[in-house]
């Protein structure tokens, strides 16, 4: 609390009676040069219980406003408590400000002793539960707000199973607006009660209560005088102590590549940022897919080499030799390697206006890696009213339902609970490009499906015969052939056949037997395409 | 053990990050260069992005012809010492038609100059990508911009209809007729751009430190008469003050604070305790309320 109340200048509420809320405030203290990391703080909650308050309130105890800031809310509406309409600092969008409502998540950053705060202000109109959820992939903490006078709603509970669903287990319930509920610690033990039942069901490893006036500031900034029987943190405090962002440097390697980094003659590196474990130069790496491995030579950076580097660093690997690898793998340790699937479950929210359907073509994109999607079943719904599981095909926006997705070729694919980076993906539209849902991966299935054995296979063969005929043998246009082959695995699987690219491009000297197999699929895909552009 | 990361690192490693994933995402990106302290921070980390290779991708700098002589100057100066491919456009229709600062008021010229200039650019050279250096702190309307920002035909931009971010998943697949625009700086504050300029030793254009500098009074603001084009208007004066930007665009559009800051450590400490936010100096966003989301809609970066 020292520290805190150094920096934010937090002094304890002078005199009981008559509350005036304080407006005036001495200036920022100036924040340090370095800061040890950073927290992301999302706040949630159903509409109206005043989130955009809390937010703005925050800002203005923390010092973190300008002073023409300060002005434009000293000078706007004033609320009904007589304080400055705090939300106006948040609600940025002017569609929002005409209709009240925050639409967007929106982005605010200040600056505590020790750490950055990224505040990120999610909707709670129950239409933008997708906003909320995209909101809670980013945080680290969530600021859940209750209005006192009416508890846990409906959304509430919603919001309580997004973060349960997109693992963010830790959770402060902000009970606001106790200044309207007579500052009733009874009123506040139900409320309280009530969100630790939810936070049991959701998992939710640290869960606090705090009951709040965001307009009056009790309990945000500095202790409440009316609630003298709440002992527990204050709520810029507890944000405080929560330990900063840090990816688990304890967690097995990963390294998923984002491109080949090539400069001169001899320089080949694999570009990427470390998703968690740590590396070091004569570590040995594995590519999870082809199971080719290699020693790291150098980990290069601008400006000097690093001999060893944790998980967060963006760094370019040299090997020690070649291994074929590209855009989309992974790269790990022999002993800890990351499953390889066919399929996998997951739990998913809608995010388009465009519900799924069936047969259109969709792409997952996991870590670096973009795979076609040889079909999705939806099996069935969380009922966020009821928190109940009920069986259903369909997907809309804002659901959040349970599928198996069964993928186009092989692919890293973690369990969530594991591995955050290689266990979340986002599906999308092939063709508008749309990101229509994200989702964790709750099972991961390496065996392949009577589907998959009986699906067409697109081989590499096959398509350096027709659609990449023009390509020349360098490692550029063989990521130019994967891409060709991943947009037409979409185009026959629009056209409804089930199709399998092929595991491994075939390399080097093809033997007769598959010159046979090629010829035998090359007639069949033209036939196919026949069928496609027929359709079209 | 190596040093555990600070919030810089943090936000250089993610806008590393970003820059990759638009070079391998995108077929034909641009960088945006505006010659300013957030280009130079955009930059510098391109650079990283890709080290030991080039960037693989040009610069571009749409140029109003109305920017501080010092600025034009560093732009070259810059391209030529890191051996960088840098284009320059100007809207010659908005030349050839007249629109200046002066006579026009800011929405038009910026709109005319600015926005309609970089849409000319854009689809000349076909640049699918653009990277800019806005950051989601500077502006109510920018707090809700996604890192990868998609533009549907004619460059406008729908926040209705912006694609969720998820995770640290970015999604470049573009719908037909879509182009998008990169904002590698996202979560980076003013305060953080100064903290890498001095930690990286980045040099910046010398407006930004405080000189003696011709400055002409006009509404509350102070202009550095860069030249002669701005006449004077009645009861003005061209008094020498001690003066530094914060931020740098047109020169008759862009208002000098004074200060005493002549160096880095200055600024930085100036800016740590900043009391008035920096686009309180860019004289086209009061317009009117809304008016930055209204000219990012038109296709304003």
């Amino acid at each position: 609390m020292t520290a805190l109340a150094e920096v934010l200048d937090v002094a304890d509420r002078p005199g009981p009676l008559p509350r005036r809320p304080s407006l005036v405030r001495a200036p920022a203290t100036a924040s340090p040069q370095h800061l040890a990391g950073s927290l992301h703080v999302l706040t949630c909650g159903s509409v109206d219980d005043g989130k955009s308050t809390l937010i703005g309130r925050l800002l203005w105890d923390a010092g973190a406003l300008h002073t023409d800031q300060r002005q434009t809310l000293q000078r706007s509406a004033k609320t009904a408590a007589g304080t400055p309409d705090f939300s106006l600092l948040v609600d940025g969008l002017a569609a929002e400000r005409e209709q009240g409502i925050t639409i967007d998540i929106a982005w605010r950053y200040f600056d505590t002793s020790a750490r950055r705060l990224v505040i990120i202000d999610s909707p709670g109109h129950e239409q933008y539960t997708r906003n909320m959820a995209t909101g809670a992939s980013h945080a680290d903490v969530a600021i859940l707000l209750v209005d006192a006078r009416t508890g846990v709603k409906v959304q509430t509970r919603r919001h309580a199973a997004i973060l349960g669903l997109m693992g963010v287990a830790r959770v402060v319930l902000a009970v606001n607006k106790m200044d309207l509920a007579d500052w009733s610690e009874a009123r506040f033990r139900d409320i309280e009660a009530e969100f630790l039942t939810l936070a049991q069901r959701f998992g939710f490893s640290d869960a606090v209560t705090i009951p709040v006036s965001a307009v009056l500031g009790d309990n945000i900034a500095k202790r409440s005088t009316a609630m003298r029987w709440y002992a527990g943190p204050l709520l810029l405090e507890h944000l405080q102590q929560i330990p900063a962002r840090q990816t688990k440097a304890g967690g097995d390697f990963r390294f998923p590549v984002q491109m080949v980094v090539r400069a001169g003659q001899d320089f080949r590196g694999l570009a990427g940022t470390i998703a968690s474990g740590d590396i070091g130069i004569g570590y040995e790496v594995v590519d999870a897919l082809s199971g080719a491995r290699a020693r790291v030579r150098r980990i290069v950076t601008m400006g000097r080499d690093l001999d060893h580097a944790d998980a967060g660093r963006a760094v370019v690997l040299q090997l020690d030799t070649d291994i074929d690898v590209s855009r989309g793998a992974v790269l790990a340790a022999p002993d800890r390697m990351p499953t390889v699937v066919r399929s996998l479950d997951a739990r998913l929210v809608w995010l388009s206006d465009q519900p799924f359907s069936p047969s259109r073509g969709y792409l997952l994109r996991t870590a670096t890696d973009l795979v076609p999607v040889a079909s999705i079943d939806i099996r069935a719904h969380l009922d966020l009213a009821s928190l109940a599981e009920r069986p259903s095909s369909t997907c809309a926006a804002n659901d959040i339902a349970l599928a198996s997705i069964e993928l186009g070729r092989r692919a890293v694919a973690e369990l969530f609970s594991h591995q955050r980076e290689t266990g979340s993906f986002v599906l999308i539209d092939a063709v508008t490009g749309a990101s229509v849902a994200g989702g964790v991966v709750t099972a991961a299935n390496s065996h392949e499906s009577k589907r998959a054995q009986d699906a067409f296979q697109l081989t590499r063969s096959l398509l350096k015969q027709g659609v990449g005929a023009d390509l020349a043998n360098d490692a550029a246009s063989e990521e130019e052939l994967r891409r060709r082959a991943n947009e037409v695995a979409i185009l026959l699987r629009g056209a409804g056949v089930a199709v399998q690219l092929e595991d491994q491009w075939a390399r080097g000297r093809i033997d007769a037997a598959t010159v046979w197999l090629s010829v035998l699929m090359a007639l069949s895909f033209g036939f196919v395409l026949a069928i496609v552009f027929g359709a079209l | 053990m190596t040093m555990p990361l600070t919030h810089l690192d943090l936000l250089e490693a993610e806008s590393i990050y970003i820059f990759r994933e638009a070079a391998a995402q995108f077929r034909r990106p641009v960088l945006l260069y505006s010659i300013g302290k957030d280009s130079t921070v955009l930059l510098h980390l391109a650079r990283k992005a890709f080290y030991p290779a080039r960037p693989p991708f040009p610069l571009l700098h749409v140029d109003t012809t109305w920017k501080f002589r010092d600025m034009i100057a560093f732009r070259d100066r810059t391209a030529r010492e890191l051996d960088l491919d840098l284009i320059v456009h100007i809207n010659k229709d908005g030349i050839a038609a007249g629109i200046d600062p002066i006579d026009y008021p800011p929405s038009t010229y910026t709109d005319v100059m600015k926005t309609q200039g970089l849409r000319q650019a854009l689809d000349l050279h076909g640049f699918d990508a653009a990277f800019g250096g806005a950051r989601r702190d500077e502006e109510a309307s920018r707090a809700k911009e996604r890192v990868f920002s998609f533009r549907s035909e004619g460059h406008r931009w729908d926040p209705r209809k912006q694609r969720p971010e998820m995770w640290r998943l970015l999604n470049g697949r573009l719908g037909s007729g879509e182009t998008a625009r990169v904002f590698p700086l996202s979560n980076w504050t003013e305060k953080d751009v100064w903290r890498y300029i001095a930690r990286e030793q980045l040099d910046v254009v010398p407006l930004y430190f405080a000189a003696e500098r011709p400055t002409v009074e006009r509404k509350g603001s102070l202009l550095v008469r860069d030249d002669d084009r701005m006449p004077l208007r009645l009861g003005e004066t061209v008094v020498l003050r001690q003066v530094r930007f914060r931020t740098l665009g047109c020169w008759p559009l862009t208002a000098a604070i004074e200060s005493q800051a002549a160096d880095l450590t200055g600024v930085i400490e100036e800016t740590l305790s900043a009391s008035v936010s920096e686009r309180q100096g860019r004289l086209i966003d009061h317009d009117e309320a809304g008016a930055m989301e209204r000219k990012k809609q038109e296709g304003y970066f």
